[in-house]
């Protein structure tokens, strides 16, 4: 390793030498690259370690990972086991929520054939569409993003010419020049959303940041690799009419009667309305999510 | 791979509202990874009256990854280096987003002309001097944009080669111009009282 660091280092000694002014301010420069650099770097290594959507494992493998962990929360996976049967991992990139979405809501469509959902989605996305142009983003900004979801929604419909099987929707899942696209779709379709309705926003945000619904948006939803939280979850379900459930995987425990795992169901809302979750809807999330502090991977119902 | 659809869109949608915006981005050569951005400087500021040009180059990766911005332009500001015009903008940084564009970034640059931030500098001599000897900082920052941003600011090194001539010595030459915004009268005046 020495050896091929030396002359590494002398390039380096002599490019600094050979710039004859004085630069004061180079370590500023070099601080700000070198970061860009070592994320790039962090990026890459997580890349090795898993795709950015991984294989569907048996829940069991949930429980080998904390087997020397606390207690509570291998009771609760126990919990879970009797409800889910497998779990399939996405990427701590900061995108694994919007991933977590793209890969369950599109692999429902391919198993269920739900033609009837691929058209409510689309007059969604028609929608989401007309609120970004409304609220003046350039249409070059985001039609390639929304052509190419629209693309994978289609090809996950059997019976036309580019219909696609589960491991072809695998495959593109892991592959970035699609993947990113479709996560960056939805990060428009929220940040659209969310400034669309910005007041009813506005003090859950408050609540989270500190920040303006401007602020927030272009700093917490629009940039890749910026984590969500429940509004962007809300916005996301609001703005494509699907219900998403989240299971929530932490270390709280109820006192008395035992351990159990707590849910929540984010509930689309019907004509703008705020999303009245926990209602008596009849509606049930057919996309459910682990959320683990800082994480969201997929869920299998048994 | 770069985008080039969307670059070119891009380019198109600049051109059609620099009236309005007054900037503009070019390509350098017949290569779109490689364009070259200008901003008018604005109005109530140091830099006002200037014209700056900034070198801008996408990488791979673009829109995902930031467009890599600077300034071609000698600028004196606490957030761009008055060596390299590396600048300091978290757009250009991690909170890019392929929701922005050249000309909204361009837009954030000149808006970062207009309100500095010392506190998270580029430039620590001139953020010091930004802080510490504001009116000194102002003084610079218009020489600057007299001397380097301006069509006529080709004379300045003329100016200094004149007075020079005249047997004042060039350091001396070149803070008297700075004093007095650039007028070669006035600036002879200050050397012969000096």
């Amino acid at each position: 390793m020495q050896n091929k660091d030396g002359p590494q280092a002398d390039g380096e000694l002599e490019a600094a030498t050979s710039n004859p002014t004085p630069d004061f301010d180079d370590w500023a420069k070099f601080g700000d690259d070198d970061i860009m650099q070592q994320q790039t770097a962090i990026r890459a290594e997580e890349a090795e370690k898993a795709p950015f959507v991984g294989d569907k494992e048996p829940l069991s493998s949930l429980a080998a990972e904390y087997q020397s962990g606390s207690p509570i929360l291998l009771e609760k996976i126990k919990v879970l086991g009797e409800k889910y049967a497998a779990i399939r991992r996405t990427r701590g990139d900061g995108n694994c929520f919007f991933r977590s979405f793209m890969f369950s809501y599109l692999e429902h469509i391919l198993e269920s054939q739900d033609r009837a959902e691929v058209d409510r989605a689309k007059s969604n996305v028609e929608q989401c569409r007309k609120t970004l142009q409304s609220l003046g983003y350039a249409d070059f900004t985001f039609e390639d993003f929304f052509a190419l979801f629209l693309e994978q929604l289609e090809s996950v419909l059997q019976g036309n010419g580019t219909s696609i099987s589960q491991e072809e929707l695998l495959l593109r899942s892991r592959d970035q020049s699609i993947s990113d696209y479709v996560v960056m779709f939805f990060r428009f379709v929220t940040s659209g959303e969310i400034r669309k309705r910005s007041e009813f926003f506005e003090p859950f945000i408050m609540g989270l940041t500190n920040a303006t619904v401007e602020q927030f948006c272009k700093s917490s939803v629009e940039p890749m690799g910026e984590e969500s939280d429940h509004v962007h979850i809300t916005a996301l379900s609001d703005a494509l009419g699907v219900p998403i459930r989240v299971v929530y995987l932490d270390r709280s425990s109820c006192d008395s009667a035992g351990v159990s795992v707590n849910h929540h169901d984010f509930i689309p809302a019907v004509g703008g309305l705020p999303n009245a979750s926990g209602s008596t809807e009849t509606v049930s999330p057919f996309i459910t999510l682990l959320y683990r502090p800082g994480h969201y991977d997929i869920l299998y119902s048994k | 791979m770069i985008d080039f659809g969307r670059v070119q869109k891009e380019l198109q949608e600049c051109s059609r509202d620099m009236a309005a915006s007054g900037i503009k981005v070019s390509p350098k050569s017949d290569n779109l990874a490689r364009l070259v951005g200008t901003i008018p400087g604005p109005i109530g500021t140091p830099y006002e009256g200037g014209t700056f040009q900034i070198d801008i180059s996408l990488p791979d990766g673009y829109p995902f990854e930031p467009p890599k911005m600077q300034f071609a332009t000698k600028v004196w500001h606490p957030n761009i280096s008055s060596q390299s015009g590396a600048i300091c903008l978290d757009i250009l940084k991690d909170q890019w987003s392929p929701a922005l564009t050249l000309k909204t970034a361009l837009l954030s640059v000149q808006a970062l002309l207009s309100a500095p931030e010392p506190d998270d500098p580029q430039d620590a001599v001139v953020a010091q001097q930004y802080i510490r000897e504001h009116q000194t900082f102002l003084g610079t920052a218009r020489y600057w944009t007299e001397s380097f941003a301006k069509a006529s600011s080709l004379g300045v090194e003329e100016k200094v080669q004149r007075l020079v001539e005249m047997g004042f010595a060039e350091a001396h030459v070149r803070s008297a111009l700075e004093a007095v915004g650039g007028d070669e009268n006035l600036a002879l005046e200050k050397l012969c009282s000096g």
